[in-house]
Formats: structure tokens, C-alpha cells, sequence
């Protein structure tokens, strides 16, 4: 078949791997602003294990390539675009239709709004169908995600799309266990709700730990304890320092703004606004340890993006921290293997930041060490360098990754979120 | 007048004797041009005061009583920061706080515009910090609930301003809630602390003195409720959550208030007329900085109409002009304040002190009891509300009442339709008042002959103040021109607007049956005073038997 791939994202590079691998004729149409570097420039790309490898590879096998435009020759359209970027979505269909072609399938994984797909289609019209697949992917593991889902969601509201649909789909469906098809709407309400639940589950649990700090109880072992639980499982229990990125609260606000316009309801609301409070806990945890009186003090950051494995610091902790120090006067050296420019650019002169390209240099002098983002380069630094270089041997751990135990035998005071 | 010539005085009284008779009716019909020549507008107000029972030769005579007790030199005492509140040895500077820093003012030597100023930086530079969340609580939290302690200027002026501009509450930076507690009974503490976070909580003490009894109460109230939900000890609790707005740097400081906290104010600033100065600070918290300052540009144009405009167009001369008519020459002893906005809802609170507290005075600058009337008692109400009120009094009741109307042209611009029929409707009936007020039943064409209980005598006199749109700067506007209304009467009287003794005895009083309560006291006093501090000190007996 031949396919068309539109958008920049990771939803959309693994999918024209994937639909690559499996014989079909791919383009990607660079649709969005800014997407014609190369490859292995592409954050997205560069970041998830394997996936330059498998596009490097079908673009040598003549399989995949890249163009700038829309191609309207395709039978078969993805759009795989940002859900700020409907209006390319728009343009899309619209080209669609000047072209005048016969037949399209169009597949969308853009999470827009619910309703979003039913518009599109309305605006194909007769010229073909538009079917809503909500993505499941898991970064680090998209490949695989893609292609051996366990469980699919198929949204559309013309019957006809069915058999197509399956038939591409079907190189994808050896481990399958679970096939939904719905309308569009449901599909996409669908989606919402999984991101909901898990921002909820994620926020319940950060409130959980703050209540442990409280009462003095280790959340760790509360949370192998729930996870225990089959109606629980393990997923989504760690606690930490608040969740950021671009798309998970770009997705659960326009979430929680629909519910709150239809219905409101300010559960998630809430959830996003404690999200938010909970962002600041590690400077709340260093301004009550040194009692309020942080002016003059130098604190040390590790990892400033939202999360490992990226360069974002879209919505990232480390942004609230930050600010919070640096009106308090307090002087801020940050490291970050990735995301150090991005920094650069959003504090631009900012005196009281500096920046570290080695992170054991940093601590040199600090009153304190903030873990805000679990690169693994930082799970296990030497205590005892730690000790003899901080003025204060002080760690706050955002995200639960060094060993309590080991740290207080060092004589380093820890601070981590529930424990 | 007591002291000086006292031809234009004689004139006024020969000339009401002559409009005695007359009622507002016929003088609406005796000239149909009469809107046009009883009534100012400046750019943002309007002032109709055709409503008065006055004609355009009374308007002269009370312009020759104004420049007889020359006006015109003690307004230029009042802006150049003369000593024009003699007996506490001051000026009375309201005027240079809001003041642009391009027209300097020295005052012995002192340069007031830039104490004002750095002053103003100061409050800029903590209000952005917590309207940015970045002033943090003894937990580490952002603030998010600001509660005001204080009393008379240091609380009427914020609340109302505050009430009045709440929609113009910044949307861009965190919102915040602002409180105000005076009484020193505790009773609204006692509501209000349960419903707040003390972890976000900070406390403005206002108080250009610092002593003020009503206030230091609370304060410490406060206090303990933080130091009891915190566990922290007083120093941080100071530090973080507490703001002084005062005069009195030592004062606050032995108090608690570490210095950066303090926001200044000077010995020059009435307590009446200091919303303008730190006391603010509660309002540029609701509204942001850049309103606050709008505000304050507001109030400076009406400080320059005053200064310039001739008599006969300046509206704070005129109103306040009138007012002595009304009470001096027309006997008329009550004057309700009529706003039809429910944003000025706290507006005739404020004007009961500003009018009252400044001009109930009966001795004049030379020490002399003067033997004319000052300034009547003084109440109102929102005008809607009021007509189920106090209204049945105006139309039909044995007392004169002179009345302001205060309307805003336009309202809800942005609101919809049916929000702006709601302005309609007020401003309707506000009209429909001040008619009726003026004409009586004769403002009704009616055929049917009316009950004597029906009918309504009219001739209650009325000022109609129109603002274009309420907004910070006519809100300033409004304020200054009743400030200098009230310095206009003062002047007309000979008193001294900015003192209040009258309020000093009491609190004396107090501290002494403060120690009676206590069974420190040495008795002797009134037989009344004995039997209620008897009755009450039997029922704590009782109360302390049962603990």
C-alpha cells in the first residue's frame, strides 16, 4: 500500500518504520514546521533505542522517504500531528480533496479533542474515510508497542473503513489480544480517559507520599504493598517531584478543561493544580530544613528536564525549583546531560544560575543537592566524593532513586518524597 | 464666622430667606435652561446639581462666601505642604502621594515625591513577589490569602477600593484572596481563621501608629494561630507572615515586623486619607500594581482640577459649596449618600469617617467655639437597597435630607445583554428617585387625586454625580473629590479637618475600665458605669465557677 505519514512526532517516525517493515510504500510528509533536519538530529528519534537504526534501514531499502509536502497520490493518509496542530490536520484533508482522488483512508493518532475525528470526516466527506487510533505508546518501548499491541482501539463512524482498516493493520496483529471498534468519539473519549486515570493515579500516589512524610512512613514499602494488590498492579505507583512534558500535560489539561466545561467536575483539575504545588516540593522540603532562610545559600540541581531520556523541559519540576530559589537570592548550579541548552535559553542572563557539564564538579561547596531527573548517570554517585565536596551534605531526592540507608551511613542527611 | 468679615455669610441668609418659599418644582419650571447652568462635567465626571434648591444667584453667593474665606490661598497651603493641621504641628500631604515623580515637592528640606516614590517601589517589589507566588509561608508555600488588620483609615479606604475594582483583579498572575478584619472584639477573626490556610496566610498590620489598641489585638490573635499550627518559632512566623503597613518603624519593629517587611508612610498622611500610601497595599494585592497606580493617577487629576479649575467649574469647590448651603443656610442636617452600584456598597462607610471624622468639629483655628453648624450626620446605602429601606423616611418623613446619587454611565460592556438590562434598571430607578425626591408627586402625571397618605411634598434637594465608567482611575477621582469637598467645608468653617481628638478621650477611658474588669480599678465612678461593669463582672463568676 502506499502510505503517507504526516507530523514530527515519535507517534509518527515509529509508525513509518513500522508500516515501512512491513512492505508498504512510505512517505513522510514533513508537514510540520521545522521537521527537515536530519535524522539523527530529531530529539524524538535519537531517544527511542532502535528507532533511528529502523528508519535509516528502510529509507536504504527504498521503502520510506521524506518529502515536504502533501502527496496526494496515496491511498492511505496517517496523520500523527501534535494536538495543538489541528489546523495542519485540516490542511491535510483539504489538499485531500483538491486532489481530487478517489478513495481515502485516512488514520489519525492525533489526540485533539473528542469530536475531533467526526469533523475531519465530515470535512473528507464522500471522499473517503477518516478512523481514529488512539497511540499506546510507551517511549522505550515504542517499537515493539506498534508492532505487537496487545490490545487496539479502532474509532470511525462509516462501516466501509472496517476492512480496510484490518487489512493494514494486519502485519501488526500476531499478539492481539483485544480488538475495541467504536465510533470516533467514544475512541477518542476513550484515550482522554486512559491519560486521566493514569494522571489521577500518579497525583493520588504523590499525595500519599506527602502524607507518609507526614506520618513517618516509608512510602516505598507502602507502594510494593499496593502493587501487590491484582486490582492494583505495579504501574504508575512511584511518587516523585510532579510529572511535566509537553504532551502528557498538554493532554491531561485539555482533558480536565473538557470536563470542567461539560460537567463541572474538578477532579482533574484538581489533580493538575496539585501536580503543580507538587512540583515545588523539593523546594519546600530544602526551605523547611534550612527553616526559611535560603538567601545566599548555593543549591545544586541534577537533571533539569521533564524527564531521563529527553532534552524537553516542557512544563519540567525543575522549572518551578529553579524559580523559587532564585527569588529567594539563592545561587543555582544546574547539570543536565541533554538539557542544558534548553535551560540556557529559558533563563537566558539569569546571574544566579550556572551551568555544570560535570556533575560531581558541581557539588563542589553546595548547601544542598536537588535530584530532579533520574538519569541513570546520577543513581549512583561515590558518597564519600559527596561528602568531603558539599559545604553541607544535604540531598533531597526527587525521585526516590538513592538508597536511604547507605546515604545516612555516609553522613549525608536525605530527603526523599515519602521516606 | 467668629473672626472676620462676614458680608458674604449675611448675603446667603438674606437670599435663603428669600427661596424660602420656593419649591424645586417651581424652580425647574421657572427656567427650562436650568440643567445647563447648574451643572459641571470634566472629562470622566459629571456633576448635575440643578436638583438643589438653589439658583444660579445663590451659586454666586456662595462663590463670594469662598473667596471671602480665601479658598483659593489655603488650597495652595494644602498643596504646597504647609503646617494646615495646627494643632498636631503638621501638613496634611495626601495630595503628594499620588503625585507623579516629574513634579517634585520639598518640604523643609525634605523631598517628599521621592520618599513617596521609593516608597511605592517598595510596595511594587513586594506585591509582584507574591503576586508571582514567590513569597513563600513558614512551609515553603506560596501565599495565597492576604488578610488585612486594621481599623478606620487603615481599613475602610483598602476594603472599599477593594470591593469597588475587584474586577479589575489581574488575570495573569496568581489570584488572590484578600480579607479585611478590624473589630477589636475578635468576631471576625474568630469566622475567618477557620476557613484559611495558615501555611499560605500573611497578615498586613496597618497602622500609621502602631499602637492602635483595636489592631494590636488582632494581631496577636494572628499570631498564635500561626505559631500554634506551625510549631515554628515567633522569629520565622514574623519574617514570613507578617507585613507592616505603619509610620512607626521602631514601633513595628519591637513588635516583630522585621524592617524589609515594613512598608512607610509619614507623620503627614492622615489615617482618613492614607489609602493612597502603604495602607494601599491591600489594594494594589488586588488589583496589581499597574490598576493601583492608575488609581493614584486618577486621584492626581482631580488634585489638579481642584488646584486649577476656576470655582464656579470645580467640582470638589462645588460640592462642597452646596453642602454649606444645605447645612447652613437651609438648615438641613442629614445628608445620605446614594451609590446605585453595588460596587460602592462600602463607599458611605468610608465617607462616614472621612466627613465625619474630619469635619465634626465645633472649635475653630483660633481656638474659639464657632456658633454655626458643621458637618451633619452622614449614612447611606446602596440607593436600590436603600429604597426598601430608609427611603419611606426621605418621601414622606419630617426630616430635610440631602442626598448624593452616585451612578456610573456605563456598565457591563463586555457582560451581556442581560447584566447591562440590570444596569438600565438601576440607573432608571436612580433617576426616578432623585426626581421624585426633588418634585414630589407633582413628578407624576397623574389625573387621579391622590390620598394624603399618597402624597409625596418633594423639595428634598440632591446632587447627581455621574462617573462615564468605574474603573481605577475615576475611582481615584471619586475619592479625591470628596477629599477636598470635605477641605472646602473645613475652609468655609475655619476648622481644622485633619485632627480628631474627639477620638482620643475614649480610648483613655478604656484603659482605665479595662483595669475595673480586671478588680484592679479604684471605683468611684458613675452609677450606670458601676452597674454595668457590676452586672457583667457577676456573669463571669458564674462562668468561671463552672470551668
Amino acid at each position: 500500500m502506499k502510505i503517507n505519514i504526516y507530523g514530527s512526532s515519535l507517534a509518527a517516525w515509529v509508525a513509518a518504520a513500522c508500516l515501512a517493515k512491513v512492505g508498504n510504500d512510505v512517505v513522510i510528509c514533513d508537514v510540520s514546521e521545522g521537521a527537515d533536519q536530519e535524522l539523527r538530529k530529531i530529539s524524538v528519534i535519537r531517544d527511542e533505542l532502535g528507532l533511528l537504526d529502523e528508519l535509516t534501514l528502510q529509507i536504504n531499502e527504498g521503502r520510506l522517504a521524506r518529502v515536504q509536502h502533501v502527496n496526494a497520490e496515496a491511498g492511505v493518509h496517517w496523520l500523527a500531528l501534535q494536538s495543538n496542530e489541528q489546523k495542519l490536520a485540516a490542511q491535510v484533508i483539504n489538499s485531500l480533496q483538491k486532489a481530487e482522488c478517489l478513495y481515502a483512508l485516512v488514520v489519525s493518532q492525533c489526540n485533539f479533542s473528542v469530536g475531533a475525528t467526526a469533523d475531519l470526516q465530515s470535512q473528507l466527506g464522500g471522499s473517503g474515510d477518516v478512523v481514529y487510533i488512539p497511540d499506546n505508546l510507551q517511549e522505550g518501548r515504542a517499537l515493539e508497542g506498534f508492532n505487537k499491541p496487545k490490545s487496539l482501539i479502532l474509532g470511525f463512524d462509516n462501516d466501509s473503513a472496517l476492512t480496510r482498516v484490518k487489512a493494514l493493520l494486519r502485519p501488526f496483529s500476531s499478539n492481539l489480544e483485544g480488538l475495541q471498534i467504536m465510533s470516533s468519539r467514544e475512541a477518542e473519549f476513550t484515550k482522554f480517559a486512559i491519560t486521566g486515570m493514569l494522571a489521577i493515579r500518579l497525583g493520588y500516589v504523590n499525595e500519599l507520599a506527602n502524607l507518609a512524610d507526614q506520618l513517618g512512613v516509608d512510602i516505598g514499602v507502602v507502594q510494593d504493598g499496593m502493587g501487590a494488590d491484582p486490582r492494583i498492579g505495579r504501574h504508575y505507583l512511584s511518587p516523585g517531584c510532579g510529572f511535566g512534558g509537553q504532551n502528557f500535560h498538554a493532554y491531561v489539561s485539555r482533558f480536565s478543561g473538557i470536563l470542567q466545561k461539560e460537567r463541572q467536575q474538578s477532579l482533574l483539575k484538581t489533580i493538575v493544580e496539585e501536580n503543580e504545588v507538587q512540583k515545588e516540593l523539593l523546594f519546600r522540603k530544602l526551605w523547611q530544613y534550612y527553616k526559611g532562610d535560603l538567601a545566599g545559600k548555593t543549591v545544586g540541581i541534577w537533571g533539569v528536564s521533564f524527564k531521563p531520556g529527553t532534552a524537553s523541559i516542557d512544563n519540567a519540576p525543575s522549572l518551578k525549583i529553579i524559580d523559587a530559589l532564585i527569588s529567594q537570592g539563592v545561587k543555582v548550579r544546574v547539570h543536565d546531560p541533554e538539557a542544558l541548552n534548553n535551560l540556557k535559553a529559558h533563563y537566558a542572563e539569569e546571574a544566579l544560575i550556572a551551568y555544570y557539564d560535570d556533575h560531581m564538579e558541581l557539588v563542589k561547596g553546595i548547601d544542598a543537592l536537588l535530584l530532579v531527573t533520574e538519569w541513570p548517570l546520577y543513581c549512583s554517585p561515590d558518597y564519600e566524593v559527596l561528602v568531603s565536596r558539599m559545604n553541607k551534605p544535604l540531598i533531597v531526592d526527587g525521585r526516590n532513586v538513592f538508597d536511604k540507608e547507605m546515604m545516612s551511613l555516609s553522613g549525608i542527611d536525605y530527603l526523599g518524597v515519602g521516606r | 464666622m467668629n473672626s472676620r468679615d462676614i458680608k458674604a455669610w449675611v448675603a446667603l441668609q438674606l437670599h435663603a430667606e428669600e427661596l424660602k418659599g420656593v419649591h424645586l418644582k417651581e424652580l425647574f419650571e421657572l427656567d427650562a435652561d436650568r440643567f445647563n447652568k447648574l451643572s459641571v462635567s470634566t472629562g470622566r465626571f459629571m456633576m448635575d446639581f440643578s436638583k438643589q434648591r438653589m439658583t444660579t444667584k445663590t451659586l454666586d453667593k456662595l462663590l463670594d462666601l469662598a473667596r471671602q474665606q480665601e479658598l483659593s490661598a489655603w488650597v495652595e497651603k494644602l498643596f504646597s505642604g504647609e503646617k494646615v493641621n495646627v494643632s498636631e504641628n503638621r501638613a496634611a500631604l495626601h495630595t503628594a502621594l499620588r503625585s507623579p515623580s516629574s513634579e517634585s515637592l520639598s518640604v523643609d528640606g525634605q523631598n517628599i515625591t521621592s520618599d513617596v516614590h521609593e516608597s511605592l517601589a517598595k510596595m511594587e517589589g513586594l506585591v509582584q513577589k507574591i503576586q508571582r507566588g514567590q513569597w513563600r509561608g513558614y512551609d515553603g508555600s506560596p501565599i495565597r490569602s492576604v488578610v488585612n488588620i486594621g481599623v478606620g483609615g487603615s481599613n475602610l479606604g483598602p476594603l472599599m477600593a477593594c470591593d469597588a475594582l475587584e474586577q479589575y483583579a489581574p488575570t495573569d498572575t496568581q489570584r488572590l484572596d484578600v480579607h479585611f478584619v478590624s473589630s477589636m472584639d475578635g468576631s471576625e477573626l474568630e469566622k475567618l481563621l477557620p476557613t484559611l490556610d495558615p501555611a499560605v496566610t500573611l497578615f498586613i498590620i496597618s497602622s500609621k501608629t502602631f499602637s492602635t489598641i483595636d489592631t494590636l489585638a488582632n494581631a496577636n490573635t494572628a499570631r498564635q494561630w500561626l505559631l500554634d499550627a506551625s510549631s515554628c518559632d515567633a522569629s520565622l512566623i514574623n519574617q514570613h507572615h507578617f507585613v507592616a503597613a505603619t509610620g512607626n518603624v521602631q514601633g513595628a519593629l519591637d513588635w516583630g515586623v522585621p524592617k524589609k517587611n515594613q512598608l512607610l508612610f509619614w507623620d503627614w498622611v492622615g489615617g482618613r486619607y492614607s489609602l493612597w500610601s502603604a495602607i494601599g497595599v491591600p489594594i494594589a494585592l488586588k488589583i496589581g500594581m499597574v490598576n493601583f497606580r492608575a488609581m493614584l493617577n486618577g486621584a492626581h487629576q482631580m488634585d489638579k482640577h481642584f488646584r486649577d479649575a476656576p470655582f464656579e467649574k470645580n467640582l470638589p469647590v462645588l460640592l462642597g459649596l452646596i453642602g454649606v448651603w444645605n447645612i447652613n443656610f437651609l438648615n438641613i442636617h442629614a445628608h445620605a449618600i446614594l451609590p446605585y452600584d453595588g460596587r460602592l456598597a462600602e463607599f458611605p462607610s468610608y465617607l462616614e469617617q472621612l466627613e465625619m471624622e474630619s469635619n465634626g468639629k465645633s472649635i475653630n483655628h483660633e481656638n474659639k467655639r464657632i456658633n454655626y453648624r458643621t458637618c451633619p450626620v452622614l449614612w447611606g446605602e446602596v440607593g436600590s437597597n436603600a429604597q426598601h429601606a430608609f427611603y419611606q423616611l426621605l418621601h414622606q418623613g419630617t426630616e430635610p435630607v440631602m442626598c448624593d446619587f452616585i451612578a456610573s454611565a456605563t456598565r457591563y460592556k463586555n457582560e451581556g445583554a442581560q447584566l447591562q438590562e440590570q444596569h438600565q434598571l438601576s440607573l432608571a430607578n436612580c433617576f426616578a428617585q432623585s426626581r421624585l425626591l426633588a418634585l414630589g408627586t407633582g413628578a407624576l402625571e397623574t389625573s387621579v387625586k391622590a390620598k394624603d397618605y399618597q402624597h409625596y411634598d418633594g423639595n428634598q434637594p440632591s446632587t447627581s454625580l455621574m462617573l462615564d465608567e468605574l474603573t481605577p482611575e475615576t475611582f481615584g477621582g471619586l475619592i479625591a473629590l470628596y477629599e477636598h469637598k470635605v477641605f472646602v467645608q473645613s475652609v468655609i468653617w475655619e476648622i481644622n479637618p485633619f485632627d480628631q481628638w474627639g477620638v482620643e478621650k475614649g480610648k483613655e477611658v478604656a484603659t482605665s475600665l479595662l483595669a475595673e474588669l480586671n478588680e484592679k480599678g479604684k471605683g468611684g465612678l458613675d452609677s450606670s458605669t458601676e452597674g454595668l461593669l457590676r452586672y457583667t463582672l457577676s456573669q463571669g463568676e458564674g462562668s468561671n465557677r463552672e470551668n
